[in-house]
């Protein structure tokens, strides 16, 4: 089997290559990475919905209940997203459980994936996932983050439509939402409709709005139980036309960036003899690195 | 933004190693799952991915299930009396579709006399009530590590 062979896999939506491919781009090095993604990235082009917001609100059963309705529309595979434990590093993926039921039924691709503790609510290499899953010829591709806060924001740098869900009684956390999340959110949804002060809670979320800069954006309640109102839902996904390629390029060239001069650095910093440094003034001795940057940059491409 | 660290020793660093994934199933109807959550927990604790997906009541659904998330193991648990059918049926699966680098472990309520011959099909461990969790979880890195080597190398 050759990287060759792994491609095609993944043109002909085969989810072993698939799965195969997630596993090479999470765990292999960035060469690995851009090999594949060179070989894929003209291919596909799908619509990437963002599903975030505070921890059980209903993010997962949402969309083991929205991703089959998509499903009559065309190709979807999703992307969920579990934080890890920063003791072990390790972490329990659930929100697989939710949608599991649906999943084999509509031939969905799903993928449960650990953020390894990279910040912002997304994984390291969520972009190369999504770009494998795009080039598997996915028309909807759903991305749930990790329940978030108020600084988890980054599917908005993803997302082509990001989708803030929020529950009644969510009591102090909607106070984060409204100060970190407003701004995210081209769509609210208020799940759990069925809960007793789900209308005061849409009311509240209403008014917030109207005192923001997006004051138009549209606010969907809706019941996960009974499925009431999914059809607007599903209705508005389907009539937004947003593309976010540029900021989600741009995103993604600043990480490689950043990972790449923090490669040379460390690998630098590791190198010298920590003796003789730590006495010194860090700023002063960070300097001096820094000015040696162009000797550090070409050790770095050499090899 | 960096990439995610983890604190070692109180040294800030990267993943120093690929975390092992699991897929936990229940491949029949059996209500008990007390012990599942337990390794769940535990197997986070030892720095390992844990899918838990519920009863996953068909062997195809565990299969495609450790497929899709490209897992290392299969962790199979029953305390019902099924296993020898229900693990066979999900390792007759695996041999159809000529998987061989995903490594198959169970445990449960599993007599004595049954052992060898879910060794024979390739199940290992096959652990029962008061095992040290250290056991199990050295026994699925043993395993990990067998098939990790299987898939080195393996895209060139
Ligand atoms: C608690 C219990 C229940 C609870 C379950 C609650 C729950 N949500 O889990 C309730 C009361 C609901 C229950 C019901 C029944 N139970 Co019951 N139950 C038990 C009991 C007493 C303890 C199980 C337990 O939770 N242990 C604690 C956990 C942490 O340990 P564990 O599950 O064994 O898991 C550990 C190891 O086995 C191992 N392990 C387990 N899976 C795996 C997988 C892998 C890959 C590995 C490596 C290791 C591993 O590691 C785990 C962690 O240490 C056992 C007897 C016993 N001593 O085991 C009977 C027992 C399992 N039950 C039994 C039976 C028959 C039933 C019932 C059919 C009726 C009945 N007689 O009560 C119903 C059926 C329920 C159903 N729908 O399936 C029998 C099974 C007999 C058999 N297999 O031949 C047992 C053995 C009792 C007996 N001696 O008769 N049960
Ligand atoms: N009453 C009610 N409960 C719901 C509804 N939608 C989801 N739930 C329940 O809310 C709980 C959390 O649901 P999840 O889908 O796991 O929530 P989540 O936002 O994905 O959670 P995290 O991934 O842990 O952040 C579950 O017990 C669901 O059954 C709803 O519309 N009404
Ligand atoms: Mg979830």
């Amino acid at each position: 089997m050759n990287i060759n062979d792994l491609v095609k896999g993944i043109l002909n939506g085969d989810k072993r290559s698939i799965a195969r491919a997630i596993s090479i781009v999470e765990n292999s090095d960035d060469e690995r990475r851009k090999d594949i993604i060179d070989k894929i990235y003209d291919y596909g082009n799908s619509k990437i919905i963002g599903i975030t917001g505070p921890p059980g609100v209903g993010k997962s059963t949402i969309i083991g209940n929205m991703a089959p309705m998509l499903s009559k529309k065309g190709k979807v595979s999703i992307l969920a997203i579990d934080p890890a434990s920063p003791f072990s590093g390790g972490s329990i993926l659930g929100n697989r459980i939710r949608m599991q039921e649906n999943l084999s039924k509509y031939d969905i691709y799903m993928r449960s994936t650990s953020n390894r503790l990279y910040e912002g609510g997304l994984s390291e290499y969520s972009w190369d996932i999504i770009k494998i899953l795009e080039a598997s010829g996915s028309d909807f591709i759903i991305v749930e983050t990790v329940g978030s806060g108020q600084s988890d924001v980054d599917i908005m740098n993803v997302a082509d439509l990001t989708c803030v869900i929020l529950a009644p009684g969510l009591g102090d956390e909607i106070q984060a939402v409204k100060s970190g999340m407003m701004e995210i959110g081209d769509v609210f949804i208020m799940n759990k409709m069925d809960k007793e002060d789900a209308y005061i809670s849409i009311k509240d979320i209403t008014e917030s709005l109207q005192i923001s800069n997006k004051p138009d954006t549209p606010v969907i309640g809706l019941n996960s139980i009974t499925l009431d109102n999914y059809d607007s839902f599903i209705d508005f996904i389907l009539k937004w036309n947003n593309k976010n390629t540029e900021r989600r390029n741009i995103r993604k060239i600043r990480q490689i960036i950043n990972e790449r001069i923090f490669t040379i650095y460390s690998g630098y910093i590791e190198s010298i003899d920590k003796n003789k440094l730590l006495d010194k003034n860090p700023y002063g001795i960070a300097d001096d690195i820094m000015k040696n940057f162009d000797g550090l940059k070409n050790k770095y491409l050499e090899k | 933004m960096l990439g995610g660290r983890y604190s070692v020793n109180g040294k800030s660093q990267k993943y120093t190693e690929k975390p092992i994934k699991i897929l936990l199933a229940k491949p029949a109807i059996d209500g008990h799952d007390r012990g599942i959550f337990v390794l769940a927990r535990a197997f986070r604790d030892a720095g390992m991915e844990v899918i838990y997906a519920g009863l996953l009541p068909t062997p195809e659904e565990v299969v495609e299930t450790a497929i899709n998330e490209d897992v290392d193991v299969i962790a199979l648990s029953l305390l019902n009396g099924a296993h020898m059918t229900a693990f066979k049926n999900v390792m007759n699966i695996l041999n159809k579709k000529g998987i061989r680098d995903i490594a198959v472990v169970g445990g449960g309520i599993i007599p004595d006399i049954d052992k060898p011959k879910l060794e024979k099909m390739g199940i290992t461990g096959n652990y029962g009530p008061g095992t040290k969790l250290n056991i199990i979880i050295e026994h699925v890195k043993k395993r990990a590590g067998e098939v990790r080597k299987m898939r080195e190398n393996e895209y060139k």
